[in-house]
C-alpha cells in the first residue's frame, strides 16, 4: 500500500461550479484538510462544489462527516454538494449505511455538471 | 510504532494519534489478505479497525500521544480476529443504541457513525473491560472467511 498517508485535493472550476478531485486517503487524520476546503469555498460564497472520487483510494467516517458537515446549509442557500467518479471500494463505504438516500452520486463529473446547469436553468425560468 | 509478536500472534502498538491509523490499516490489511481474504475485504477490515482505533484515540485519551493503542490479530480456523487493547477508561461500544439512519440524515447530524460501521462490516464484536487481573481492556472484532 504506497503512499497510504498520502491526501491531496486539487481545485479547479468548471462552468462556475467548484470541482474538488481528491486523492489519496481521507480518514481522520486527512479529513480536517478537506472539511478547511469546502468551507473556505463556501466562505467565498460557492454553493455548487462537485467533489471527484476517481483518485481517492480510502474514506473512513470521518470523510463521510466532511459532507455530513457541510449539505443542509448548503441545500439551503440553493446549492449542493455533488460527489462523482467514485471506485466500488468507496462506493460501498457510503453504501453501507445509506449515504445514497442524502447525497447525489454520479458517475461522472459530466453528468454531475448537467444537473447544476439544468437546476439553474429551471431557476432562471422560475 | 512497534512492532511484536506475543503468544497472541501479530501486534502492533501505535500512540494516540490520528497520523497512525494509516499504519494500522495496513498492518491489519496485510494480514487479512494474507489469510485469504480480498483486498476489498481487508480494507473494510481495516476500516472497522480504524473506526474503533479513531474513537480511542478522540474520546478516550483525547489525542494523547503519550498513550498507546494495540491492535492483535489472530487466525482460528475460518475467523479473523482483531483484538484492540487499551488502557483507558473502558466503554463498551455495544452499549451505544444502534443509529436510526433515517433520523440521522433526516436532523443533518454529523458523528457517531464509526460504530454503526463496526457493526456492518463484522459478523462479531465483543468487549471485555479491563478488571483486577487484567488492566486492558479489549475490544475484540471478528470477520469469518467464506
Amino acid at each position: 500500500m504506497k503512499n497510504q498517508n498520502k491526501f491531496e485535493i486539487k481545485h479547479q472550476a468548471n462552468r462556475g461550479i467548484q470541482c474538488l478531485n481528491l486523492e489519496g486517503y481521507l480518514d481522520a487524520h486527512t479529513a480536517p484538510k478537506l472539511e478547511s476546503a469546502i468551507e473556505e469555498l463556501m466562505k467565498s460564497g460557492f454553493n455548487k462544489i462537485l467533489v471527484n472520487f476517481q483518485d481517492l483510494d480510502y474514506i473512513s467516517s470521518a470523510g463521510l462527516g466532511v459532507f455530513m458537515a457541510f449539505i443542509e446549509e448548503i441545500r439551503e442557500s440553493g446549492g449542493d454538494i455533488k460527489l462523482t467518479s467514485m471506485k466500488s471500494k468507496i462506493f460501498s463505504v457510503f453504501d453501507l449505511l445509506g449515504f445514497p438516500i442524502l447525497f447525489d452520486i454520479e458517475t461522472n463529473d459530466e453528468s454531475a455538471i448537467a444537473k447544476f446547469l439544468k437546476n439553474d436553468l429551471r431557476k432562471n425560468e422560475e | 510504532m512497534k512492532n511484536s509478536t506475543s503468544k497472541y500472534g501479530n501486534k502492533i502498538c501505535t500512540c494516540c494519534d490520528f497520523s497512525e491509523l494509516q499504519r494500522i490499516r495496513e498492518f491489519v490489511m496485510t494480514k487479512a489478505e494474507t489469510l485469504g481474504f480480498s483486498s476489498e475485504e481487508a480494507q473494510s477490515i481495516a476500516l472497522a479497525v480504524d473506526e474503533a482505533c479513531s474513537n480511542l484515540i478522540k474520546h478516550t485519551f483525547n489525542f494523547d500521544t503519550l498513550k498507546e493503542i494495540c491492535v492483535q490479530v489472530n487466525f482460528d480456523k475460518n475467523q479473523f480476529i482483531v483484538n484492540i487493547l487499551d488502557e483507558g477508561t473502558p466503554f463498551n461500544p455495544l452499549d451505544v443504541t444502534p443509529q436510526d439512519m433515517n433520523e440521522y440524515f433526516k436532523n443533518y447530524k454529523r458523528g457517531g457513525l464509526g460504530i454503526p460501521i463496526i457493526r456492518k462490516i463484522m459478523d462479531e464484536i465483543s468487549y471485555l473491560p479491563s478488571n483486577n487481573s487484567n488492566r486492558k481492556n479489549v475490544l475484540t472484532l471478528k470477520k469469518f472467511l467464506h
